[in-house]
């Protein structure tokens, strides 16, 4: 398959920070490439990289072309914290970034597909921060890109906007369009993307499918429940085999699958325990998150650990529990 | 026909922006016109004596129409270059067809219309309010070209100071630490003879100068008939080089 996005060695410095510190990375024709990572982890830099606006050592290629070089008819854009001309209307908006390409899609068509057909003629400014950022995606589709960078396309939006967005980007991604997106919704990563990339601290420390990235890093599935009867359920369950933890409001069962489910209420039930809930999660990309970038949260605990003359290893299980609810 | 078409969607992008920011519209109009009625209404030239504004009111149409045609562009282009870095509006825009010396154009043309409309209205003003008379010939529509190439100038300068400034807040301030000395020292409303010898050169260095002077040759009847080509010139070629240099400083991200 061609590759639309092929970047090596890519670094880039603000003074002291590495906000890039030597990532690869390709993404084929008509994929979906996810970026996930921490808050200054180099989401937004690796964005601005690839789309040839900072400049930086490495080497980028983009459907085979120089960043700057490349057919800006074939990419579009959704920067972070982009905000357009307030006192226009979406529908200007639209008519005005189209109005810088040579051909650009209808404007009711991308109003229409970004949900905003009702709201066309109020201005940027009259909009809540759901349709604004629905007019900042629509801005990145006038020219029909054949690459699409979003960056947090999702962000203020509400779950039924999100949704519809995410079957709008799945439409787009059916009909051969390359994405590239960043954001701190797991679950929009995990829907969206074929591939994900996690960077921590400038670094793509994973990189893989959804499912690969969570059989490798996102532990097992789980039980949870819920009971007064903490310690008694505890004991039953662990006498039938289960691995068990506990927390003040609940058990957690590590290990259970589908099938297993059946024989943990029966226990339950044997043993005479009432049961407030009971929740059966599968391990999910944001469980691979937390696991691969959870040491930034232990080295300060851990050195309040040592200032308290407390066992650092309890602290660290202590919020490994933590992590994983 | 292409970069006709992105100049085109830039600026009326930019045009109806303008529009609607109604104190924005109010006060790029009303700032020139106090400044007639204050100074050639109400304080008058006084022409048999010494000081400021003892010249015939025409002397000072160049100085008026300086006021708009180096604070609006100025404070304009700059404050626009800061907002659109602001909101990383150049990043999303350097993904675009549209290149950082037509984004410059096309703001350089709405600012054109803006300028253009106050000039006719200080104009206007100046021979309604005061006593100024303004020799009538053809030669009177070379005032177009003046402000124009002006206008482009500043727009130019304007996106120097937009690119230096960190912040909206920080371009007004440079944009009137700069145009005021200019405004006052570059043979608009004060005359060389008032100033110390040693200054004169400065004054030529000053691109308001050659504004000031052609606008002069063309609406003050004691310097009607002084070339004003060569004004026009020095004024089209720093044009050019501010364009350039002005397209060249926007930023694009970083």
């Amino acid at each position: 398959m061609n590759k639309a996005v092929v970047a090596t060695g890519l670094r880039k410095t603000y003074a002291e920070t590495v906000a890039l510190d030597g990532v690869g990375l390709t993404v084929a024709e008509g994929e979906v490439f996810g970026l996930i990572g921490p808050n200054g982890a180099g989401k937004t830099t690796l964005i601005r990289a690839l789309t040839g606006t900072t400049p930086l050592e490495g080497e980028i290629s983009i459907f085979g072309c120089e960043p700057t070089a490349v057919d800006s008819d074939r990419v579009g854009l959704l920067p972070q914290s982009f905000s357009p001309p307030a006192r226009l209307t979406a529908r200007e908006l639209i008519e005005y970034y189209g109005g810088l390409y040579e051909t650009a899609r209808p404007t009711d068509d991308i109003l229409e597909d970004v949900g905003l057909t009702a709201a066309a003629d109020s201005w940027y400014e009259t909009l809540s921060g759901g349709q604004q950022r629905r007019v900042c995606v629509g801005t990145a589709l006038v020219n029909d890109p054949d690459l699409l960078f979003l960056d947090e396309p999702t962000t203020g939006i509400d779950p039924a906007g999100r949704r519809s967005l995410w079957e709008l980007l799945e439409s787009l991604s059916a009909g051969g369009t390359t994405v590239v997106l960043t954001s701190h919704s797991m679950a929009e990563v995990q829907r969206l993307s074929d591939r994900v990339g996690l960077l921590e601290s400038g670094q793509l420390v994973a990189v893989g499918t959804p499912a690969e990235l969570i059989a490798a890093h996102g532990g097992d599935s789980r039980l949870e429940i819920a009971t007064e009867a903490n310690e008694t359920a505890a004991t039953a369950l662990t006498e039938a085999g289960f691995a068990v933890r506990t927390t003040p409001s609940r058990i957690i069962v590590d290990g259970v699958s589908p099938v297993e489910i059946g024989h943990a209420v029966e226990v339950l039930s044997t043993a005479g325990i009432a049961y407030d809930s009971l929740q059966w999660t599968e391990p999910s990309l944001e469980d691979v998150y937390l696991q691969l970038t959870g040491e930034r949260f232990r080295e300060p605990l851990r050195a309040a650990s040592s200032a308290a003359g407390e066992e650092t290893d309890s602290l660290e299980q202590t919020l490994a529990v933590g992590g994983d609810q | 026909m292409s970069r006709s078409r992105r100049i085109r969607a830039e600026a009326i992008a930019a045009w109806h922006s303008f529009l609607r920011r109604k104190t924005a519209v109010f006060f790029t109009f009303f700032f020139p016109v106090i400044l007639v009625v204050i100074f050639g209404a109400l304080v008058r030239t006084q022409p048999t004596e010494g000081g400021l504004f003892a010249e015939p009111a025409a002397y000072y149409i160049p100085g008026y129409l300086a006021t708009v045609v180096l604070f609006t562009p100025l404070s304009r282009v700059g404050s626009e270059i800061a907002r659109h870095r602001d909101d990383n509006r150049f990043e999303k825009l350097a993904t675009t067809p549209l290149s950082r010396t037509e984004w410059l154009v096309a703001h350089t043309l709405v600012n054109t219309v803006i300028i253009g409309l106050a000039s006719l209205l200080i104009f206007g003003l100046v021979l309604l309010l005061t006593d100024a008379t303004v020799p009538v010939s053809a030669e009177l529509a070379m005032l177009v070209p003046f402000v124009v190439l002006a206008v482009v100038l500043f727009c130019g300068f304007g996106a120097l100071l937009g690119r230096l400034a960190d912040s909206q807040d920080g371009v007004i301030a440079a944009s009137n630490t700069i145009a005021l000395p200019l405004l006052f020292l570059s043979d608009t409303f004060i005359t060389l003879e008032q100033l110390p010898g040693w200054f004169g050169p400065l004054v030529e260095l000053s691109p308001l100068t050659y504004f000031a002077r052609g606008v002069r040759a063309l609406t003050y009847e004691p310097a009607a008939g002084e070339p004003y080509l060569g004004n026009l010139l020095v004024l089209g070629g720093l044009a050019a080089v501010f364009l350039v240099a002005g397209a060249y400083a926007i930023p694009r991200t970083d």
